[in-house]
């Protein structure tokens, strides 16, 4: 079984009812999204609040905290030479770092950017001055710094974020499902996406989203992450379903571009 | 014999009679030729010429996410209470290759050690088959493997004589309901009338793969290094759809759900699949199945050589399912034909 996480070297202790663990929340080239995920997780969310001790979050609180985080959140893709440098200080600070939302697991969609030649897309964002502005081919946080728990998708599925922040109160590996999507969509009884007409991710992204988009009626897009071993010969599939290989492909690349940037 | 007689016109009065007393199940079109087992209460909501559902009615006896206990470690010995919920309910329009895959489960989970959520599930359904006068479509083989006609595993079952449909009563529980709604018996011209269906049956139902259903131990037992498995499993997806959507796949994983508290939980199970790569993986590394042939191969020989030899029955229902669902478009008819060609 090839495990997507790692445990932690050095767990957080097992909170006491005093010292219940620092948490930090930090964001990079992201939409935020994920963070309104954590706060919107309602009554869930007091139930966390109960067990940890928030020190940092820029969308919820104003504090800040200058010893050492025992956990931090991270969100966002590294993009530039700054983010770099900001996201090895946070990881020398910190004891556990998760990186949750797609564009922290994964590059999400900014990895988009890497579709093109730097400069470029660069000079078209920025116009003629664009050297002006830092920018750099887009990471993923393991990319840069060592990730010991994974929260994937766009954006996160509530569920999943207890269910890690769980696993890492107790010190213990949080194995992100390596199986597809289709795994959990059939246990929902949904009509296959593919029945309907329309290409669907699901058959190579990892499934741990209880399939939600498709539950609601949409495609798979693909925001977790291909498996570790996606079927490599899908001509059936494509001929099944009369599919265009480049729409699959451009399907792939909206999240997963920054794959080709993994060592 | 015990028959009895229903107008089509009342199968309203008797779904809704029959809603009264417990929670009644049947097959309800979703589109797109997909159907799937859901609550009703009225006639109306049932599709009743349906092709196989898109999970078999096995979700009512061993539900895809099933909690077993609640636990609670907060003291010094550990408290665990054991959990379930089993509502009387009534499944409708249980076509014979899905009766025949309750059976297999029912063998399945009556072993030692016992499965004490299943049995007592069981418990509480009430079974009521409906026939199939005709294949659903070209990716059944029911006829294969016996399972076209009726043999068992039902409280009542429907066969439509066109403007009324003949029950056969199987079961005490089957006769009280039939009894307290008053539906006549058969007349020995229904009697023959079903006769004559039957008969009509026997013509338009074939062995699917020319292939006779004796042979397939043998030739399984031959195959177990096969070409076919490698043709297979390099277009498999490994999407797990075959073993979801399949009646007789009852493989589950466990584990335990620890509440924010870190004190109580739950134990849950949730349906797995031997399609999936971490299937028959286990601790240093060893996958015992890595490759998708194997796992390919392992589904199939679960299904037509190792309950054969240990319960004497063919564990493929030949609702043809697997074949349906298959993104990669393997189909068990030709797999089949292809080991026996093979085996020739």
């Amino acid at each position: 079984m090839k495990k997507t996480t790692k445990p932690a070297a050095a767990p957080a202790k097992a909170p006491k009812a005093a010292a219940k663990p620092k948490v930090a929340f930090f964001d990079f080239a992201s939409c935020e999204g994920c963070q309104l995920q954590i706060t919107n997780l309602g009554e869930l969310l007091l139930d966390v609040l109960g067990a940890i001790d928030v020190v940092e979050f820029r969308e919820a609180i104003s504090e800040k905290w200058d010893k050492d985080y025992d956990v931090v959140f991270i969100e966002g893709s590294i993009a530039d030479h700054h983010a770099e440098e900001r996201i090895k200080k946070i990881r020398a600070r910190a004891k556990v770092l998760i990186a949750y939302g797609a564009c922290a697991t994964i590059g999400g969609v900014n990895g988009m950017k890497n579709s093109f030649e730097l400069d470029e897309i660069r000079a078209s964002v920025y116009g003629k001055d664009f050297k002006l502005f830092d920018s750099t081919k887009t990471k993923p946080v393991d990319q840069v710094v060592k990730v010991d728990y994974y929260i994937h998708g766009c954006p996160v599925y509530a569920p999943e974020i207890l269910e890690v922040v769980k696993h890492a109160l107790r010190g213990l590996p949080y194995t992100v499902p390596d199986n597809p999507v289709c795994a959990e969509c059939k246990l929902n009884e949904n009509v296959c996406m593919y029945e309907r007409g329309l290409a669907c991710l699901g058959p190579w992204t990892k499934a741990g989203c209880n399939s939600w988009c498709v539950n609601n009626g949409n495609i798979c897009y693909g925001c977790r992450g291909e498996v570790s071993n996606p079927a490599k010969n899908a001509n059936d599939v494509i001929s099944k379903y009369n599919l265009k290989p480049e729409l699959i492909k451009a399907k792939f690349d909206m999240y997963n571009k920054c794959k080709e940037g993994a060592k | 014999m015990n028959y009895h007689i229903l107008e089509k016109e009342n199968l309203d009065g008797f779904i809704k009679k029959l809603a009264k007393k417990m929670k009644v199940c049947a097959p309800v079109a979703k589109g797109h030729n997909n159907f799937a087992f859901e609550e009703v209460t009225s006639a109306a909501e049932i599709a009743l010429n349906y092709i196989p559902t898109i999970l078999p009615p096995k979700k009512y006896f061993m539900p895809q996410r099933e909690k077993m206990l609640d636990f609670d470690i907060s003291e010094g010995k550990p408290k665990d209470t054991a959990t379930l919920e089993a509502p009387e309910t009534a499944i409708f329009g249980v076509h014979t290759c899905d009766l025949a895959g309750i059976q297999c489960l029912n063998m399945v989970f009556s072993e030692r050690p016992r499965d004490y959520n299943y049995l007592l599930r069981k418990e509480k359904m009430f079974i009521i088959g409906l026939e199939c006068m005709a294949y659903c479509d070209g990716s059944a083989s029911c006829a294969l493997v016996g399972n076209h006609f009726p043999n068992g595993g039902y409280d009542l079952f429907f066969t439509d004589l066109g403007e009324k449909f003949i029950i056969h009563v199987n079961t005490q529980k089957g006769e009280e309901f039939v009894e307290s709604i008053g539906l006549p018996k058969a007349t020995a011209a229904d009697m023959a009338a079903l006769d004559k269906a039957r008969e009509a049956k026997k013509a338009a139902f074939q062995n699917e793969i020319g292939v006779d259903a004796k042979k397939l131990p043998e030739i399984f037992a031959k195959a177990m290094e096969s070409k076919v498995w490698h043709d297979v499993g390099a277009r498999c997806v490994s999407c797990g759809n075959c073993t979801n959507v399949c009646p007789t796949c009852y493989c589950f994983d466990m584990a335990d759900n620890v509440n924010l508290d870190m004190k109580t939980g739950t134990r849950n199970r949730t349906w797995d699949s031997c399609q999936f790569e971490t299937f028959a993986a286990v601790a240093g590394g060893e996958n015992f199945r890595e490759e998708r042939a194997h796992r390919q191969r392992h589904r199939l020989y679960r299904k037509f050589k190792y309950p054969l030899d240990k319960f004497y029955r063919s564990f493929c229902t030949g609702c043809g399912r697997c074949t349906r669902t298959c993104m990669a478009k393997i189909n068990l008819k030709d797999t089949l034909k292809a080991l026996a060609a093979e085996h020739k």
